[in-house]
């Protein structure tokens, strides 16, 4: 190996172990490629922003002068911006440094020598491969009306239109969707091009030698054939003679069964794709939610939760791998995926940082066997995401708990405990039930103690919650996890506390409101 | 001499939960299947297994049990079986206390229907206690605390008696938690309809015998207020 290419290689492992390119390198790729990165979307929508403005300055000019500074706006700060954005794709579109680490290590594990220029015509080769790209096209004809003197040239400025395929999610699947059906419309395509030949050769055969025929060359034979054949029929050339009309009457009928085998590909492309497409779509809006409530399994419990969580602010996602109980799930307003919840791909394909986005997860498969599976692989992905889990055999307990769910609930203990309750404290049991479940307008609440609170009222004596005829069950100290019954006067508020208090519903409203507009004098 | 006892209507989980936490209560507590003989053999808990059907006449019953002062439990796993039994007991025995568990709301209105004094809700009150869990964690684990766990915060029934020295003020004068370190849910007339204590309705509402008070506390305020009031229910 001479100097100049153990140098090339050296710098290559230095690229490719540099923390801080990589870095700038993933966080372009991020911008530019990947949508599940937060600020892609403000990217996109400045570059939409881009493509309209210069689109608009476009226009504006054909019938009257452009100010200058739109002109410089249009011509050169947008087709730089286009410019160094294509540079930058260019860039990530595939890693030099790596083809020429990996050529160099293949060649040193053979034993066989490294050559340098065989590297780099596989890195050029790789780097033609995205110039060459449809996408990339389009992105270069963009910057194109950068060479304004080229009038000619500023009519590129409609390619930028072409770039908003790349922001816009809508057309990409649009495309997608209609690539399915390349082979039909390959066959459409060769059948038209044959009609719209023989038609126009026939029609000029026919029409040309007449003087009264508007047909006079085999251009107009072709735009007659093509206006014709897509049923358009402008009416400013027609046959005149009888042979021409003839074959007008072909065209034509050839034009209504090309239009309605068009219609039928399209429809059917997307009748196919439409549960694909709608999934893509759910799964794109779960990734925009902030926070959520993610419930494997919907089945009787689950159905129930999700009724008593309707008023809550938190969106809640369905993932079932039984198709019905996601149909059910949607019958019931919800955002549901047809996934298995003991898969971890149904975790990586929705793409969601479950630490972040998940409130909790729910397992309410009524089978201890699905809901230790799941919780196994939801405790494999977060460590500390809140699992909550029901339990349909207690001596599934220890397994549940060894899967990692934080908050177990067996419905069967909770009939015993019940029971005992009814039997024992009838009337208590009752009271407790309806202040739970805000029955006669009577509501329990937590109310958290924010730093602005604790700064302007101190001690609970200064709460004034009998003023409200409200009362104050207790303080739960969240430092030390411990619930202090009926506090002291002289008892001091923190920030993060929580208070425990009970009263009307309309009072405990205005009490909040007391306890977060209150100024310490 | 009769007894009074609990007596379980179906032999499975539900059934053995009820029997464990009932026995503090009931010194006789019976467990009934459908299926006994093959229930009697698989019995390994503490408690006897007897033979019932849904044609009954209940005539062991009406000879061995004291009817009103026992309680019945219907944990059948059958809907349709839970609440023909429900109305069979009910149709022989006017004071038998029923508590009958059910799946779904459509179930546990026709088991009030058929005479149940008491329907638990199973799928409701799990879903309850899981949105709690989600919504007000810190109110589920008071209220779990007070209701089903012996910890030293208690909830009690308590019962003013003849004697008791607040009788005649307005309940809105007297500071109970300042006063007795415990706090007052509600209070149940003697009519049974209870109201919570921060309602309106209670603001004026003038201390009597016979009123039921519900109250939060520790175990010993407790008890100082029932010596106050004369005498407790619970």
């Amino acid at each position: 190996m001479n100097f100049f290419t153990r140098w090339v290689v050296d710098f290559a492992y230095f690229l490719n172990t540099s923390e801080a390119y990589q870095h700038k390198k993933r966080f372009v790729y991020d911008i530019l490629e990947n949508d599940k990165y937060q600020y892609k979307r403000y990217f996109d929508i400045f570059m939409i922003t881009l493509i309209f403005l210069s689109v608009a300055i476009l226009i504006a000019e054909v019938k009257s002068e452009m100010n200058i500074y739109l002109k410089i706006l249009n011509v050169y700060i947008i087709s730089f911006i286009f410019f160094i954005e294509y540079l930058l794709r260019f860039w990530i579109s595939s890693s030099v440094s790596e083809i020429i680490i990996n050529k160099s290590e293949h060649a040193t594990a053979l034993g066989r020598e490294f050559y340098l220029y065989r590297a780099l015509i596989n890195a050029m080769k790789t780097k033609l491969i995205f110039v060459f790209s449809f996408k990339a096209i389009i992105d270069l004809l963009a910057i194109l009306p950068f060479f304004h003197e080229l009038r000619l040239l500023r009519l590129f400025v409609l390619f930028r239109v072409f770039k908003l395929f790349r922001y816009t999610k809508s057309f990409q699947t649009f495309t997608s969707v209609l690539s399915t059906k390349k082979f039909e419309f390959f066959i459409l395509l060769m059948f038209s091009s044959i009609v719209i030949f023989v038609s126009s050769v026939l029609i000029y055969v026919m029409e040309a030698h007449n003087p009264k025929s508007p047909i006079n060359t085999l251009f107009d034979a072709v735009y007659w054939s093509v206006v014709t054949i897509a049923t358009v029929g402008y009416g400013d050339i027609v046959p005149v003679t009888m042979e021409g009309r003839t074959v007008a009457i072909f065209v034509i009928i050839a034009g209504v069964s090309l239009l309605a085998f068009t219609t039928s590909i399209v429809v059917s492309a997307f009748t196919e794709k439409l549960d694909e497409i709608r999934e893509i779509k759910t799964i794109d809006n779960i990734r925009k939610l902030k926070h959520f409530y993610l419930i494997c399994g919907y089945q009787n419990v689950a159905q129930e939760v999700v009724k008593k969580l309707k008023d809550s602010k938190i969106s809640i996602i369905v993932l079932d791998e039984d198709i019905h109980r996601i149909e059910n799930a949607k019958k019931d307003g919800l955002i549901a995926v047809n996934y298995d919840p003991g898969d971890i791909e149904s975790y990586k394909k929705l793409g969601i940082d479950i630490n972040v986005q998940v409130k909790s997860i729910l397992c309410l498969r009524e089978s201890d066997i699905e809901n230790v599976y799941t919780t196994l692989t939801v405790r494999s992905i977060s460590k500390d995401v809140n699992i909550i889990s029901l339990l349909m055999d207690d001596a599934n307990r220890n397994k549940l708990k060894f899967a990692g769910a934080n908050e177990i609930l067996y419905p069967k203990g909770i009939v015993g405990m019940i029971s005992k309750e009814l039997i024992g404290r009838p009337v208590a049991f009752e009271v407790i039930h309806a202040l739970r479940n805000d029955y006669y307008g009577v509501d329990v609440e937590e109310i958290l103690v924010d730093d602005r609170m604790s700064q302007n009222i101190l001690y609970v004596s200064e709460l004034n919650n009998s003023k409200f005829r409200v009362i104050l069950l207790g303080i739960y100290k969240k430092d030390t996890k411990r619930f202090f019954f009926n506090p002291l006067e002289s008892t001091l508020l923190e920030s993060g506390d929580y208070l425990l208090a009970i009263g009307n519903s309309a009072f405990m409203r205005e009490f909040e409101k007391h306890l977060h507009k209150k100024i310490r004098k | 001499m009769k007894n009074r006892a609990a007596l379980i209507f179906g032999y499975n989980d539900y059934a053995l939960e009820i029997a464990k936490n009932v026995t503090y209560e009931y010194e006789n507590v019976y467990l009934y299947s459908l299926n006994s003989e093959q229930d009697i053999l698989r019995n390994r808990s503490c408690f006897e297994v007897k033979s019932f059907d849904l044609s009954d006449k209940w005539d062991d019953l009406n000879e061995n049990i004291d009817i009103e002062n026992s309680i019945a439990f219907c944990v059948l796993e059958d809907s349709a079986e839970n609440i023909f039994l429900t109305i069979s007991l009910r149709s022989s025995f006017v004071n038998l206390n029923i508590i009958a568990l059910s799946n779904n709301k459509q179930t546990a209105n026709k088991l009030q229907m058929a005479g149940a004094n008491k329907v638990i809700p199973l799928v409701q009150t799990t879903a309850e206690m899981i949105s709690e869990m989600l919504q007000k964690p810190i109110v589920k684990d008071v209220f779990h605390k007070i209701l089903f766990e012996s910890g030293a915060l208690k909830i009690a029934q308590v019962k003013v008696n003849e004697s008791n020295c607040y009788i005649g003020n307005s309940v809105s004068d007297i500071d109970w938690s300042k006063r007795y370190g415990i706090v007052v849910l509600a209070i149940v007339n003697e009519d049974m309809s209870s109201e919570f204590i921060y309602s309106s309705k209670v603001k004026h509402h003038i201390v009597s015998k016979d009123d039921m008070y519900i109250v939060v506390g520790y175990e010993t305020d407790i008890k100082e207020f029932e010596k106050m009031t004369g005498s407790t229910c619970d």
